[in-house]
């Protein structure tokens, strides 16, 4: 049944303009227009203001960390100032940017227009969640101004229920954005099952709603023991209850149990969207469909649910029975399993594909390296006798970046460089992008590598003295983390100058045979001009349109 | 799907007369709170009184979402979802349970052979001698009533 | 208004976007039965440490009341079944009466709850460091206590928010919103209503029979 369009289509013989004039950035003006606004697409970039401006912030305390690190003793902090730029830098890393970037900029944005909808299943939420965004960062950043907490983002019990910071408001903060997490990935799970367009079967959706479909399932599954748990905290620390206080009879392990029960499963809700956006960027890379479609489509459902069977490896060195060690242990190396299919299947689909050297593709090639590294060492750390060894040092440090900021970050970065036509209709300069690829990639080598190397020699995380035998290593990472910051500084400049000066882009600079790729650049605020049919599959690259690996049928017609 | 299917509509059962299985529902889940009350009373050794009690629970909870909730009537996507939250409500409480009742025994809080237990002698202590209580630093002195756990002190140990 | 009129422009019809809100709606109620699911680990791990304190503890509540308390909300879980299938035969008036004796069944719960909470401060029967109960000396008695405050407080603040949503629905429904073939809002709010039930059936046995 045919809805009636907002927008017109363009006279019959026109060719399809450089730049679609009217898009969703003009269709409506004022600022009530974008806080009121119920369009996927509005709220998508304005999660990406918002979590740029958050990722920032942790840069900030990143580097703020870094630079008490130049020095064996005190640098340019006390120990208990210390405390809390770990704890913030990590609270700010991880809830205010790694979740909700890639699901809620591009998952929002880019969503519906691959399933051929006008719109996520529930706009109103979808609003919502991005209020409860700010109103988590609100409280957060209330807390942070007031001190902040020093217990690490972690929170681990009796010291947050004991702590004299203020890690009430830091905790509630955690427990709105969880909602806002929640939401996101209700409406997503909910879009993809109810308002896929004609022709678009499970089999043909876009691996990167594969991926990110994965991730609503984990959001919707893990997120709520995290917002009871730290509720649980809040309420100890307010009112000393004793749930988890020896002194009344409750078990410090068991916060670590229901905080890790949320919080494994949150890497995968950080990486997920990474590898979505991967698995987009490297079959129009390489020119070529994916290889394996189907394995890497059920892998990220894999990654989801088996990421929630390994929390335990996280208390391997807390108290837990040597029973749960041993059982967490081997189930933590089944996770990597489906990490391992995923890779082996995009390394295969670049094989005798057509590589053009671009800035996405060369955030790709990172991904690809660091993750692979990330998680060997990861596959690594889930050794019990070799955990104990790694744990609470800088090795586990050093993992952890790899894959969120080897893997994601990278990942982010790909996705922003290659839908960045997309959203706004204009290209940047490859030049630069290239650049400040080669700065973050070498950046990013020199901070972490030398971390793993001081984890295994033995120096602790979130110590902000070490002996002097780490001196040179710490001064090698700071050195590293300045190039990574610089590497983030050019790409914001560049793209920002983009926005009034770069090439207009047309719209598919790539020529990419991606589904958001056929409608116009920025896309019109009903996303088509014309109610999409679906009659090939994403990023079917042969001549004839039969699809290689996943063909459906001979004919070939585009959506729009 | 995409497509809607007639399955996926929920028709109601008969007329505004057809609400009988509402009732009939209803009265089994009163006859389920009845009975696990009774048989609370019996006091069944132990596991089996939890056991039965959760079974009952169990029982009226699959009646509430079958026939309350209409999960009989809407089969698809949200039986799916609401499976896959018992299974890890069983993840959860599973794993977390059998890590306390597989640590060794001194690790788990306020466990009987702990409080009865003679501290360990003097040949397994450090050069350094007892450790400090840790105080908390929210909270008044030890010496609130009704504190009934022993408050540890050095005197006698060494 | 008919009832192609609440169809939004982004659905292709009314069927798919029920189904759209039906399963969005037991997503929602996964995460609030994963959000119990913390507090009932809890509760496992401390009935397994502490399993004579946990019963004598339990003794110390009143039983009958308890069960009182199941009937109270299992019959409003009748009525507001009962509204949402009237509502589906265009009996608005009458789903709207039956969802304020939902309320009312809820008011009592709350008011039967408040009584016996009352009754347990005035014993000395409080959370954690509060406890003052004289004759209880076990170390589980305590956690016995800052467990079922907890929860039933928690399950207490989603009485209250349900109340709510039921409220607004039942004006609605004399208003005669849901005359016309658009009954999503009443299935939704009877669905959350059902969870609220749900977790009581659980947390009944375990606090106050076992």
């Amino acid at each position: 049944m045919s809805q009636s369009l907002a927008s017109t289509p363009p006279p019959p013989g026109e060719l399809v303009p450089a730049y679609n004039t009217r898009n969703y950035l003009n269709a409506e003006s004022g600022i009530l227009s974008w806080l009121l606004t119920r369009d996927h697409k509005r709220i998508g970039i304005m999660y990406l203001v918002a979590t740029t401006v958050s990722f920032f912030l942790g840069g900030v305390f990143a580097m703020l960390i870094r630079i008490e690190l130049l020095t064996p003793g005190p640098t340019i902090m006390s120990a208990m100032t210390y405390n809390r730029m770990f704890t913030l830098h990590g609270v700010v890393m991880i809830f205010l940017f790694m979740i909700p970037a890639i699901p809620g900029a591009f998952g929002n944005f880019f969503i519906p227009i691959m399933v051929g909808a006008k719109d996520v299943a529930f706009p109103k939420l979808n609003l919502l969640s991005f209020y409860l965004y700010l109103l988590g960062a609100a409280i957060a950043l209330y807390g942070m101004i007031h001190g902040g907490a020093d217990t690490g983002w972690t929170f681990y019990t009796p010291y947050s229920t004991t702590t004299v910071t203020k890690v009430v408001p830091i905790l509630l903060g955690a427990f709105v954005l969880g909602f806002s997490s929640i939401l996101t990935g209700l409406n997503f799970i909910v879009t993809a099952h109810t308002l896929r367009a004609p022709g678009l079967t499970w089999m043909r959706m876009p691996l990167f709603v594969w991926s990110i479909y994965a991730t609503s399932i984990i959001q919707i599954l893990a997120t709520p023991v995290l917002g009871i748990t730290l509720l649980l905290v809040a309420v100890e620390h307010a009112f000393g209850f004793g749930v988890f206080d020896p002194a009344r009879g409750g078990d410090p392990i068991l916060f670590q149990h229901l905080f890790w029960f949320y919080s494994h499963p949150a890497v995968y809700i950080m990486v997920l969207p990474g590898m979505a956006v991967i698995s987009e960027v490297i079959q129009t890379a390489a020119r070529q469909t994916i290889f394996g479609y189907r394995a890497v489509a059920f892998s990220s459902l894999g990654i989801a649910f088996v990421g929630f069977f390994t929390w335990g490896h996280h208390l391997f060195t807390s108290g837990q029975s040597t029973l749960d060690a041993g059982i967490f242990g081997v189930l933590s190396m089944f996770v990597g399993i489906f990490t391992a299919i995923k890779v082996f299947n995009w390394t295969a689909t670049l094989y005798k594909g057509a590589v053009k050297f671009t800035t996405p593709f060369a955030y790709v090639c990172g991904f690809l390296f660091f993750l692979v590294f990330g998680g060997l060492t990861g596959i690594a750390l889930a050794t019990v006798s070799l955990d104990v060894h790694w744990q609470d040092t800088y090795f586990i440090v050093a993992h952890f970046h790899f894959i969120m900021v080897g893997g994601t970050i990278m990942a982010w970065l790909a996705g922003l460089h290659y839908w960045w036509p997309k959203l706004f209709g204009r290209t940047y300069s490859d030049a630069w992008g290239l650049v400040s690829a080669t700065f973050i990639i070498l950046g990013f080598n020199a901070t972490f590598i030398p971390q793993f190397l001081l984890g295994n020699y033995g120096m602790p995380r979130r110590y902000y003295s070490y002996p002097e035998r780490f001196w040179a290593l710490n001064v090698a990472s700071t050195a590293g983390a300045s190039l990574l910051a610089f590497g983030f500084l050019i790409i914001l400049v560049y793209l920002l100058i983009s926005l009034k000066h770069g090439r207009l882009s047309g719209p598919n600079p790539w020529n990419s045979r991606g589904y958001e790729w056929e409608t116009l650049s920025p896309p019109p605020v009903e996303n088509f001009l014309e109610n999409p049919v679906f009659r090939r599959a994403p990023h079917d690259y042969t001549a004839d349109g039969s699809g290689g690996a996943s063909g459906d049928g001979p004919e070939v017609k585009h959506a729009v | 799907m995409a497509i809607t299917t007639s399955r996926d509509t929920h028709v109601p059962h008969g007329g505004p007369a057809g609400a009988t299985r509402y009732y009939v529902v209803w009265i089994l889940l009163l006859v389920g709170t009845v009975l696990t009350f009774l048989t609370s009373r019996i006091h069944l050794p132990s596991p089996w009184h939890l056991l039965l009690a959760m079974a009952i629970a169990t029982g009226k909870s699959a009646l509430v979402v079958l026939f309350f909730m209409h999960l009989w009537d809407h089969p698809g996507a949200n039986r799916v979802v609401f499976g896959t939250s018992l299974v890890f409500v069983a993840l959860l409480i599973g794993l977390v349970l059998l890590d306390n009742a597989t640590r060794f025994v001194l690790t788990n809080p306020g466990h009987r052979g702990t409080l009865q237990m003679e501290p360990p002698g003097p040949d397994i202590l450090t050069p350094r001698g007892w450790p400090e209580p840790s105080r908390r630093l929210d909270m008044p002195e030890a010496g609130e009533p009704g504190h009934s756990a022993p408050a540890p002190s050095g005197e006698g140990r060494q | 208004m008919q009832s192609e009129g609440y169809v939004a422009h982004h659905f292709p019809n009314l069927a798919q976007q029920e189904h759209a809100a039906r399963l969005g709606m037991w997503l929602f109620l996964t995460t609030e039965i994963l959000l119990f699911t913390g507090l009932f680990t809890a509760y496992a791990v401390y009935r397994f440490l502490f399993p004579e304190a946990f019963a004598e503890a339990s003794h110390l509540l009143s039983a009958p009341l308890g069960t009182v308390n199941t009937v109270v909300l299992i019959t409003s879980s009748l009525t507001v079944a009962l509204a949402y299938h009237f509502a589906r035969h265009g009996a608005g008036r009458t789903a709207g009466l039956l969802l304020l004796a939902t309320l009312a069944f809820a008011a009592a719960f709350l008011v039967i709850k408040g009584f016996e909470w009352t009754h347990d401060i005035h014993e000395g029967l409080l959370p954690g460091r509060y406890f003052i109960y004289p004759e209880f000396h076990a170390v589980g008695g305590p956690m016995f206590f800052t467990l079922y405050f907890l929860m039933t407080g928690l399950h207490g603040i989603h009485v209250v928010i349900g109340m709510a949503v039921l409220a607004v629905i039942a004006v609605q429904c004399f208003r005669g919103a849901y005359d016309h073939g658009y009954t999503t809002p009443v299935e939704l709010g009877g669905m959350y209503w059902h969870l609220v039930d749900l977790v009581w059936i659980f947390l009944y046995p375990l606090l106050y029979l076992i």
